[in-house]
């Protein structure tokens, strides 16, 4: 049942982001919870610490969806001063950044076909469907992300 | 008086000289002393690959998959010495490793002098090496014969002066080298703690870049794993003791796992550098990557080696 609440505060987490678009840090911070929120139910699931649904996998998906579309929108030149572990890089090397963007959406549109109407049908389908998309979370943060405390 | 003060200033140069001469010389490895070695075996050496992260370094830029295992070096590190390019270490007779003997390989791994019988500069890691089994770097030197050649050399380190005197390598070395373990384990210490020891202090390197540093590039032995500011520049490298600041939340279990996959336990992924050593981390055994975890979670706990942020 938490999980379940987890996946539903997901949702929520990023369509709040869209309210607050006067402050893009906060916003992009919003929609990186919410993935993380979604790979928290995934990695349960493949854990086998909750048990398979597929509701649960496709709404983890659409919302990783929904942040690849948007999540670009967020860095305006400047904002990366502040309260932020944005690197230098999204702006120095602005092409390497969309381009990972760009993956990041091919990836994770491919993941949302291949979850259909009622979400994959098992654990394994589910894996192969999000597995591309998770490998966008460590090659972004490879190049894209400074650790700051 | 003036001729005698001048005497007497050439004496103390000319015997600082030879004493600079005497203490920074390289010291290495003869012929056949490795001792008495199972046969080396590649298999093995694969995984000690993995554990020791030479990938991370050694590959090309950017590279993934099996280019991970081409050798063709490139990657740059950039330092407050100056800027050191990791060398081709495919084994290409010219522009690799491919003529090298293994008491070569073990000179280099565990006592950071090339087969000309010059220092290495210690962004290679063999100040962690040094501990190593000889076991594994002749396994190891197995494994690095059977990858693909790559011909072409990787740039020159790029470095001003005095950093440019490979001799004065051999002081550090006096001043900083430690081949003893960094952390005396209990003699109750399970295995997976001794394992893990082995693995973090030794292969994987993991000090290098988690422990802060002096001005010289000397690594802070009391504040072992406390985190410290990038050797590179940007950022930190995070604090992996149960200290302040660090990892004390997460259970063993949570520290395999991010090996593993790349999640925190608040499933944030892993970032900067990091990145590569986790894909080296995920080659390795579950049994591995839980004998890592024992070990941290048994280090002294540190509060951060860095400055606070805020």
């Amino acid at each position: 049942m938490k999980k379940i609440a987890l996946a539903v505060t997901a949702l929520c987490l990023s369509i709040s982001g869209v309210a607050a678009a006067d402050d893009p840090i906060a916003v992009r911070k919003a929609i990186m919870q919410a993935n993380a929120a979604s790979a928290g139910l995934a990695g349960a699931m493949m854990k086998g610490e909750l048990e398979y649904n597929p509701a649960i996998a496709k709404a983890a998906i659409l919302t990783l969806s929904a942040s690849a579309k948007s999540f670009g929108e967020f860095f305006p030149e400047g904002s990366g001063d502040g309260d932020t572990t944005a690197a230098p890089a999204i702006w120095d090397d602005a092409e390497g950044f969309q381009a990972a963007l760009d993956k990041y959406i091919s990836d994770t549109a491919a993941a949302v076909e291949a979850s259909g109407k009622d979400g994959p049908a098992d654990l394994a389908a589910f894996q192969a469907a999000i597995g591309p998309v998770f490998g966008n979370c460590k090659s972004c943060h490879e190049n894209f992300r400074v650790q700051n405390n | 008086m003036k001729k005698t003060l001048l005497a007497s200033a050439f004496v103390i140069i000319a015997g600082g000289g030879a004493a600079f001469w005497l203490l920074s010389a390289p010291t290495s490895l003869e012929a056949g002393a490795l001792g008495a070695l199972e046969e080396p075996s590649a298999e093995r050496g694969e995984h000690v690959f993995w554990a020791g992260g030479c990938a991370s370094c050694h590959a090309r830029p950017g590279a993934d998959g099996d280019a991970r295992l081409e050798l063709a070096g490139g990657v740059e590190l950039k330092s407050d010495f100056g800027t050191f390019v990791a060398p081709n270490i495919s084994p290409h007779p010219k522009d690799g490793i491919g003529d090298w003997s293994e008491i070569d390989f073990a000179n280099a791994m565990l006592y950071g002098v090339s087969p000309q019988g010059e220092h290495y500069y210690p962004a290679f890691p063999y100040p962690s090496y040094a501990r190593m089994t000889a076991q594994d770097v002749s396994d190891l030197f197995a494994f690095l014969k059977t990858l693909p050649e790559v011909e072409g050399q990787a740039g020159e380190h790029q470095l001003s002066f005095p950093f440019t005197m490979r001799r004065g390598v051999g002081l550090w070395k006096l001043a900083f080298m430690r081949d003893e373990p960094v952390i005396p384990l209990a003699p109750a210490a399970s295995e997976a703690e001794k394992r893990g020891r082995y693995l973090v202090e030794g292969p994987g390197h993991c000090g290098e870049c988690h422990t802060p540093r002096n001005f010289a590039g000397g690594q802070l032995y009391d504040q072992w794993l406390a985190g410290a500011v990038s050797a590179e520049g940007e950022g930190i490298v995070p604090n992996i003791t149960s200290g302040e600041g660090g990892i004390d939340s997460w259970s063993a279990g949570d520290i395999a796992y991010y090996l593993e996959s790349g999640f925190t336990p608040e499933f944030d992924s892993v970032g900067g550098a990091m990145v590569s050593v986790q894909k080296n981390m995920a080659h390795l055994s579950k049994e591995d990557r839980e004998a890592i975890a024992a070990y941290l979670k048994s280090v002294p706990a540190r509060a951060n080696g860095y400055p606070s942020s805020r």
